[in-house]
């Protein structure tokens, strides 16, 4: 067994500094490392970059608190029946937030690039649509003659991937349930990968189904355990969405919720 | 007349462009489109591959989620294709049927679910598009939805032009669109409603050649959206009037 890299969720926020770019994992209400998104605004970071496909409480969370001051995102609500992420909303409005709209495909193919080692990476689609335009894609002729174009994403490298899953080693393998979303993505892309973890597991548990482990350990930076750490959300098949929460969170306006939220988190009651 | 509500014109109206032996996909934020895939595989005898952004390939999920990507639309599937997965699949001419959000359409079923006014400086910061932007153009055919019908949402020119490529089909409480020669052409009206008033709440001008009252849900296609919204909470949330 090697080293350990089990550290505090305080440590692991800790090693994120101000104006890093950060990529959360999950999807919406679902397997986003909320936990380690919680201490981020604990610790007073500024200046974050959110980069996400499909971000929501989170990036909305950040908002509210005015850690997050640049986002390249695909689309954004708090989803189910709540609509749109409304604290991301009026940062953008009020020009808080700096945006670099995506399609969830063109932020994976500028992940896609920084992945394979390459400066861009063409994506399908895109044909008519502003974005390009908007953001200064450019698009290249097959150089091989099909007479077919494409649209080519810059590379993407985010400074940190942070992704919440069911089950860690102490070495910092991972595995979730479920969906992965685009957490493959994101542990490639990224200078650094933070994992936050429901629960420790024995290495020989892995080794019984090592196809089952989304990020090995030499991918690996640091990992906490925090069990419930994806709440409000879900983390499959563990627990659903605590929906009271995401209402309460919407409807209290206030900025004392904030503050209330933060304490009755679950990370507060495992240290 | 049984009732026909608007909430289940747009479900209903959605499912019936689901077609034998394709592909069909429900995405994020997409309520309606979930409840559709899940409707027509219980409302219809023919086979059809539902996938979704949960990763489920023909799931059987023990609930129906308020979320559309809840990992709960995985459950009973027999593989996880992931996001990655169904992007590729898309994007390599292999999807059939997308079904994806929009805020305004116009007339050649452009979408913009970006902003509204100047991108740079909205009035309002839309959800942005997710997929659209690769998908619509690459999908072999893509439908979406609206739950409110008029000049705002069905529009003549977009603020942005968040994806292109036009959608096949468009599902509104009052209309029914497919497309027709690169145009969204009027297909349906809601039976309680009129070609008048469609054509007085829709943005874009359009063709209506052969329009006629939306078909009445079959039994079996009232049993199945009944039996995915058994407490009325969808139809209750969705808030869709028919004016």
């Amino acid at each position: 067994m090697s080293r350990s890299k089990i550290v505090s969720l305080a440590d692991l926020a800790s090693r994120i500094p101000d104006g890093a770019s950060v990529a959360l994992g999950g999807s919406f209400l679902h397997r986003g490392p909320f936990a380690l998104v919680r201490e981020l605004i604990r610790q007073g970071k500024r200046n974050l970059e959110i980069l996400k496909q499909s971000p929501g409480y989170d990036i909305d969370i950040l908002c509210r608190a005015g850690v997050a001051d640049r986002a390249r995102v695909g689309i954004v609500a708090m989803e189910g029946n709540f609509g749109m992420a409304p604290w991301y909303r009026k940062a953008v409005e009020q020009g808080r937030l700096k945006l670099e709209e995506h399609a969830c495909a063109t932020l994976t193919a500028g992940m896609r690039a920084a992945a394979f080692g390459v400066p861009f990476q063409p994506v399908g689609g895109l044909h008519g649509s502003d974005l390009p335009e908007l953001n200064g894609w450019k698009k290249l002729p097959d150089p091989y003659g099909s007479n077919e174009e494409t649209w080519v994403i810059p590379r993407i490298r985010p400074d940190f991937a942070v992704i919440h899953v069911a089950e860690a080693t102490a070495s910092g393998d991972a595995r979730t349930f479920g969906t992965p979303n685009w957490d493959h993505i994101m542990t490639r892309s990224a200078g650094r990968v933070l994992i936050v973890a429901e629960k420790l597991v024995e290495e020989e548990v892995f080794a019984q189904q090592p196809e089952l482990t989304l990020v090995p350990r030499l991918l690996t930076e640091a990992v906490a355990i925090v069990p419930n750490g994806a709440w409000p959300g879900s983390c499959w098949p563990l627990y659903e969405v605590d929906y009271p929460t995401i209402e309460a969170y919407m409807d209290e306006k206030n900025e004392g919720f904030l503050d209330k939220h933060l304490a009755e988190a679950p990370e507060t009651r495992h240290g | 007349m049984a009732e026909f509500s608007p909430f289940a014109h747009i479900a209903i109206g959605m499912a019936r462009f689901i077609r034998p032996d394709e592909v069909t996909f429900s995405g994020v934020n997409s309520t309606f489109a979930m409840l559709a895939c899940l409707l027509a595989k219980r409302a219809y005898d023919f086979d059809f591959t539902y996938i979704n952004v949960a990763g489920g390939v023909d799931p059987d999920p023990s609930f129906i989620p308020l979320s559309s990507s809840d990992p709960v639309l995985s459950q009973g599937s027999c593989s996880i294709f992931d996001n990655e997965d169904f992007y590729d699949l898309c994007c390599r001419g292999k999807m059939d049927l997308c079904f994806l959000g929009a805020a305004q359409i116009d007339g050649e079923g452009r979408t913009n679910v970006s902003a509204i006014g100047d991108w740079h400086k909205p009035k309002v910061r839309l959800p942005g598009g997710g997929g659209g932007a690769v998908m619509l153009p690459t999908a072999r055919r893509a439908v979406t939805w609206r739950t409110e019908h008029s000049p705002r949402s069905l529009v003549q020119k977009l603020d942005f032009v968040t994806a292109s490529g036009g959608m096949h089909g468009l599902a509104t409480p009052i209309a029914i669109f497919e497309k027709r020669h690169g145009r969204l052409a009027l297909k349906h009206w809601h039976p309680d409603s009129s070609l008048e008033e469609v054509i007085a709440r829709t943005g874009f001008s359009f063709d209506a050649i052969g329009a006629t009252p939306t078909p009445l849900p079959t039994d079996r296609e009232r049993e199945a959206l009944a039996s995915l919204d058994k407490h009325g909470t969808f139809e209750r949330d969705a808030n869709v009037r028919l004016r």
